[in-house]
């Protein structure tokens, strides 16, 4: 640079990159530890296939595994900001997939999602409770 | 006459120390907010029936801050001061920081914050105060930043035009901030002489910080500031003090004489804690002690005084963001008029809001986050002027000063004698 | 980029424009949902039997309403309070609930920065608990203290049919709107039939016909601060 100002970056390279580091740290991280999760070498997370005879799927297995989060959003906002029960709901989910566990949190966990759904929508983890709950409920 | 600017060397221990501090204070409110995000807003000092408390009370106090210290900066652009265009950037720089402190205030204090940067943006309601604010404060900032751009790059036609529309737009800002109490239906907010009588103590408080802020800067610096331009600043703050002082009075001289609301002004104006928040801290340490002191030739004339002075009124501001928010809360809502509530599950009678220890951090780490960005601005910006000297119609003040030390020698020789 | 791939992308832009779409439903609004009259709610104090709280245990069982035992944070869709005249001290006192007014101009919706409250088509007042951003500004609002803010995470959980809420959400009565739509009754109308009282009743206030608005043309009902222009729809009668 010319003239008598001196710019801040001038000499201060290591002033500068090192803070920006330690600041950027936590996104590398995340970056590698996403990379290394989708590594293909990887174990593919295993989903439970409902019992034999089942009421039929929603939709088809590939359009649920990339767009059930849209579709249950979609439904979301129809039931909570249109009223009215709408066909698809967890309530369905469950009568085929009955452990949570099993049916969203491995994959979610797999690629690091956290959805809070279940922090006020009943679906149990364990299939037993939902058996109880069913019985109790009903 | 040509400005130089000169930014701080910035390279002392004092000026690291202080950064550090700065810093500590903000990830302590970080984290105090990352607990109560996390653990639950129970954790402060708001209930059912004191939903809003210390942080809407700071960030009322941080947007009025903003609107006086934009008025001292447009003192250049607006009114053609040359000598006070000094301060122009300094004054817009705090001005914008504290446009940011406030918004950052009020995000901190919602319930989902992972929301807050979703939800407003995609779902806007044009009936509420809540929603057309943030497009207030996010214009205010943006018109900042191009109105320092203009004053860094010295701009002189652009910066006219610009602090025009930036005061303007703040007036907008606070009378909309005003709003946000004004356009409830609750006894002690529902006035429409809330948001001018939040414009005055604006600019009342937002001066005093500009006086507080440049003497001590320019001091600390060791650059030379003339007298005569602080002492013209404290008489613009006096008569500010003034005229938030007559619309306080006139707001609350007509919600008592009204038969509706005057049972709930009678426990504002005279019950409690409010009543020396009131009458002590806004009405008499916060607004009629500064202005006799400024008005007052000896005082008004002392650089230290009028320092003393602002001080007092940014305490009093504080007092009054705090009476327009907390007790139109703490005072229930008629809900049954001529009957009273005996019992029942929630606490329908006068509550108490006490403020917890986790919302005090919080406000700390808001106010250090702006520290920090300001100490650092003077630094890297062109923001501090080499000296500041008064060339304009303050020139004349240098005559009350000499009268007001001639005065006070021949008291003393008097005395002497 | 072929027509069905172009198709697909430009759906999916306009999915991920919520503001766009906002603006279409507010356009199409009052052509959605279940737009069957008019809720509103008949409460007959005079049938209101003495240290009887059915209708505010049913509720809370209902709709997994948070009672943590500290008044500062319980929430209470449906409350009661005790009353006498004012300055009376030794006249008997009556108990009366209280609870949203569902109004007909909603000073909670008005506020609401998100609109995640909102009046429904047949004029129930609910909350859009996935929206909220937990501000406040409904509670400050309400004239009534009737909105409810969730302080503490909820560990209660009795109706699994029905979701709770976590904490950071504002909520109210919602007059049952999940049971009205599926043609059931609101929790604290059945308790109170039930419990053999039948004090509150909910039903079409448009329809001439049906019970609610017979009650309302037969008796003097009062509704809360009718002067400040609300249009609460909660009538009392024996008030």
């Amino acid at each position: 640079m010319s003239g008598d100002r001196k710019s801040p970056l001038d000499g201060n390279l290591v002033k500068v990159v090192f803070p920006l580091l330690v600041i950027l740290a936590p996104l590398g991280l995340s970056v590698i530890g996403a990379v290394s999760a989708g590594d293909p070498g990887a174990e593919e997370p295993f989903l439970e296939l409902p019992p034999e005879p089942n009421e039929g799927c929603v939709r088809d297995a590939e359009f649920m595994r990339f767009h059930h989060w849209e579709l249950l959003r979609e439904v979301r906002d129809q039931v909570v900001r249109g009223g009215g029960r709408h066909e698809i709901s967890l309530d369905r989910c469950r009568s085929c997939h009955p452990s949570r566990e099993r049916f969203c949190s491995r994959c979610h966990e797999a690629v690091s999602l956290q959805p809070d759904c279940f922090g006020c929508h009943y679906y149990p983890a364990d299939p037993a409770a939902a058996v109880d709950h069913a019985r109790a409920g009903r | 006459m040509e400005i130089l600017y000169q930014p701080l060397d910035g390279r002392s221990r004092g000026y690291y120390a202080l950064l550090t501090v700065l810093l500590a204070f903000v990830a302590a409110g970080f984290a105090a907010t990352f607990y109560l995000v996390v653990h639950g807003l129970h954790n402060s000092g708001m209930t059912n029936r004191i939903p809003w408390g210390l942080q809407i009370v700071m960030a009322i106090f941080y947007i009025g801050l903003s609107a006086g210290s934009l008025v001292v900066s447009g003192l250049y652009g607006i009114f053609g001061k040359l000598e006070y265009k000094p301060f122009a950037r300094l004054a817009a720089f705090l001005a914008m920081l504290f446009l940011v402190a406030g918004l950052l205030s009020i995000v901190t204090d919602q319930g989902r914050i992972d929301r807050v940067f979703v939800e407003p943006f995609s779902h806007v309601n044009p009936s509420s105060m809540f929603s057309i604010n943030p497009a207030l404060y996010m214009g205010h900032i943006m018109i900042c930043i191009f109105y320092l751009w203009a004053l860094f790059k010295e701009k002189g036609r652009l910066t006219k035009v610009a602090s025009v529309v930036v005061v303007l737009w703040a007036l907008c800002v606070h009378t909309g901030t005003g709003a946000i109490f004004a356009f409830t239906p609750r006894e002690l907010y529902n006035t429409a002489l809330l948001p001018p009588s939040f414009v005055a103590a604006a600019l009342s408080s937002g001066a005093a910080l500009m006086i507080i802020v440049l003497t001590s800067l320019f001091r600390v610096t060791k650059r030379h500031l003339d007298m005569a331009l602080v002492i013209w600043l404290g008489r613009l703050l006096a008569v500010f003090i003034v005229v938030a002082l007559y619309v306080i009075l006139i707001e609350n001289a007509h919600r008592f004489y009204q038969i509706e609301s005057r049972e709930a002004t009678t426990y504002y104006l005279f019950k409690g804690y409010h009543a020396w928040l009131f009458w002590g801290g806004l009405i008499g340490v916060g607004s009629v002690v500064p202005a006799v002191l400024l008005f007052r030739r000896r005082t008004g004339t002392s650089v230290r005084w009028i320092v003393f002075a602002s001080a007092l009124v940014v305490v009093g501001v504080v007092c009054e963001r705090y009476l327009i928010v907390l007790p139109g809360l703490e005072y229930p809502p008629e809900l049954l008029p001529g009957m009273e509530i005996v019992r029942s599950a929630l606490d329908e009678g006068i509550v108490a809001y006490v403020i917890s220890p986790l919302e005090i951090l919080q406000a700390l780490g808001v106010l250090s986050l702006i520290g920090f960005i300001f100490v650092l601005g003077l630094k890297y910006l062109p923001l501090l002027p080499t000296e500041a000297r008064a060339h304009g119609e303050s020139q004349m003040l240098k005559h009350l000063i000499a009268e007001a030390k001639a005065e006070s020698a021949e008291k003393a020789t008097g005395s002497s004698v | 980029m072929d027509r069905r791939k172009f198709l697909k992308t430009g759906g999916r832009f306009l999915a991920a424009t919520p503001f766009a779409c906002d603006l279409l439903v507010a356009s199409v609004a009052s052509a959605s949902g279940p737009g069957a009259g008019r809720w509103g709610m008949v409460i007959d104090l005079r049938r209101c039997p003495e240290g009887c709280d059915a209708c505010v245990k049913a509720c809370r069982r209902e709709n997994n309403v948070a009672e943590h035992g500290d008044p500062r944070w319980d929430v209470h869709w449906i409350r009661q309070v005790e009353i006498r005249p004012h300055g009376q001290e030794d006249a008997p006192t009556r108990t009366v609930p209280l609870l949203c007014n569902h109004c007909e101009r909603p000073p909670c919706a008005q506020v609401c920065p998100v609109r995640a409250t909102y009046q429904r088509d047949d004029g129930i007042v609910i909350v859009d608990h996935h929206r909220c951003i937990g501000c406040r500004y409904c509670l400050i609002a309400c004239p009534y203290n009737a909105r409810f803010f969730n302080y503490r995470e909820n560990e209660a959980w009795p109706n699994k049919d029905y979701p709770k809420r976590s904490h950071g959400v504002a909520e109210s009565c919602h007059l049952c709107a999940h049971r009205l739509d599926q043609g059931r009754l609101p929790a604290c109308m059945e308790a109170c039939r039930d419990a053999g009282a039948g004090a509150i009743v909910v039903g079409d206030l448009d329809n001439p016909e049906s019970e609610i608005s017979r009650l309302i043309a037969a008796n003097s009902v009062k509704r809360i601060r009718e002067d400040l222009g609300t249009g609460p729809k909660v009538h009392y009668i024996g008030l």
